[in-house]
């Protein structure tokens, strides 16, 4: 059986596998396009004093402020459209119509419609991603036990505990994986976003470096922020995962 | 012994008259007509899959769609399901001690004390046998003081042991409660072994086919554990024996 040692040390030594092929490449082309490992660590330090930070926390807080809102409204809807039928019918279709609008054009519309603002940005973010929970959290209230929930009734437990005892930790998983998507998803539009029409932020930062041709500041950016939302994978949504999980045999 | 010494109080704690209980049209119950008085353990007996669970269902009020009327009484009500519907994210204290007026956790393990399970109060439900869950979930009913308990077919799937061991507890625990209790089971003996009055059900749509009380008294049948015992004094009773 793997040591917890070795299960660690193959990922370690897959990644240092990676950064070996990209040095090697990196080398033979011997091009600005492709900047090797150190060239982007030397960047990554070069725009840490310059406000590499305050443009990392500003597009943390606006992945935040999105995926807050889209976690809220997307689970009310979902489970609104999971527990009634009817109302599944009568919105089901404005779920489809939202899931495949593509998400430049809610940006742009955002945009348009509510000018080049902190708002229309979140807004436009959580737009995207609203339908995706409520997709997820409506097969989650489908899902629910109807057996608990007679049991429920029967012993008159208050909508409160119902909620929290009862339908909340069974829908546990399905917000796990709710906000797992969402995170790898919000992140990515937040800088589309800000690419688009904000004057900070990572997207704002990558689009600058784009017409300045500095590879190694993009990859500096782009890896920074990779890290944070392995931290945030590792750190939040894992150990919360695992805690609701825990009475599982 | 015999039904003459059974004590019949006179308060009606549950009214049922059922004209007709269909699913898609297809009637599963008709006719079905009976009280039960206040401190009554009654057995509805009938073969599997005869109605026996739709009617403690209607009973219980999670379905309210059938011709007729079901009187309930005013204090709670509860239900010891077939599967024991325990929350496995909750322990088996938790479980008891969410229920409102069940009176917190240390109300909880004297209950599951009671039913011998002090030791596992702090398992969750799926660390624990079929058997424990049953009785758990007997302390769960028990837990919010019950006018009325519906149990669905308590003594089902569990091993020659635990049927001995759940069987003594619902009798020990409703006697002790004073609660009014209709258990259905589809065996014969097991509804002897528990049951002042026997209910028993069939045909289709399932009707009464005969409503009788037990030719022994609790005390006779907490003292004699072997059912067939039961059984053959059932047979032996006259009444039984004219039918």
């Amino acid at each position: 059986m793997d040591s917890p040692l070795s299960r660690a040390l193959w990922p370690v030594l897959s990644l240092g596998g990676l950064a070996l092929v990209w040095t090697g490449a990196a080398l033979l082309i011997a091009s600005p396009v492709l900047p090797d490992p150190l060239t982007v660590w030397q960047a990554f330090l070069r725009e840490a004093s310059q406000g590499y930070w305050i443009h990392l926390g500003a597009t943390l807080l606006r992945v935040l402020a999105a995926f807050t809102l889209a976690m809220a409204i997307g689970s009310a809807i979902g489970l609104a459209l999971g527990r009634s039928g009817r109302a599944d019918q009568l919105f089901g279709g404005w779920l489809s119509l939202f899931l495949n609008l593509p998400a430049l054009v809610t940006m742009i519309l955002c945009y348009v419609w509510f000018g080049l603002t902190e708002v229309a940005a979140i807004t436009a973010v959580a737009i995207n991603k609203i339908p995706n929970v409520a997709v997820t959290l409506r097969e989650g209230a489908r899902q629910l036990s109807r057996d608990l929930d007679e049991m429920a009734h029967v012993y008159r437990l208050p909508w409160q505990q119902r909620m929290r005892h009862v339908v909340l930790p069974q829908l546990a998983p399905y917000f796990a994986v709710a906000a797992r998507n969402g995170l790898a998803l919000v992140w990515k539009i937040v800088l589309v976003v800000e690419l688009l029409g904000r004057s900070n932020g990572v997207g704002f930062q990558l689009g600058l470096y784009f017409q300045e041709f500095d590879v190694a500041a993009i990859l500096a950016y782009a890896f920074g922020f990779i890290l944070v939302v392995q931290i945030i994978e590792y750190g939040v949504i894992a150990p919360w995962e695992r805690h609701a999980n825990r009475w599982r045999r | 012994m015999g039904a003459s010494c059974q004590p019949v109080a006179p308060v009606s704690v549950l009214g049922v008259e059922i004209a007709e209980k269909a699913f898609e049209g297809a009637p599963v119950l008709r006719d079905l007509r009976f009280d039960l008085a206040e401190g009554e353990v009654a057995a509805l007996l009938g073969p599997s899959g005869c109605g026996k669970t739709t009617l403690l269902s209607l009973i219980a009020g999670l379905d309210t769609d059938f011709a007729g009327r079901i009187e309930r009484p005013e204090g709670a009500l509860a239900v010891v399901f077939q599967n024991p519907r325990l929350l496995p994210w909750r322990s088996l204290a938790q479980n008891i001690a969410l229920i409102p007026g069940s009176g917190g956790m240390a109300r909880a393990r004297e209950l599951l004390n009671a039913v011998g399970l002090a030791e596992a109060a702090d398992q969750h439900p799926e660390k624990v046998s079929l058997g424990m869950q049953r009785r758990a979930a007997l302390a769960r009913a028990l837990a919010m003081r019950p006018s009325l308990v519906l149990m669905d077919e308590p003594l089902v799937s569990l091993d020659a042991e635990n049927v001995g061991v759940m069987r003594g507890l619902i009798r020990g625990l409703l006697a002790e409660s004073g609660a009014t209790a209709l258990i259905t089971t589809h065996d014969r003996r097991e509804a002897l072994a528990l049951a002042d009055r026997v209910l028993e059900i069939g045909d289709t749509p399932a009707r009464m086919l005969r409503d009788r009380r037990s030719p022994l008294d609790r005390e006779e049948r907490r003292n004699t554990e072997d059912v067939e015992a039961l059984y053959r004094a059932w047979f032996s009773d006259p009444a039984r024996a004219a039918e």
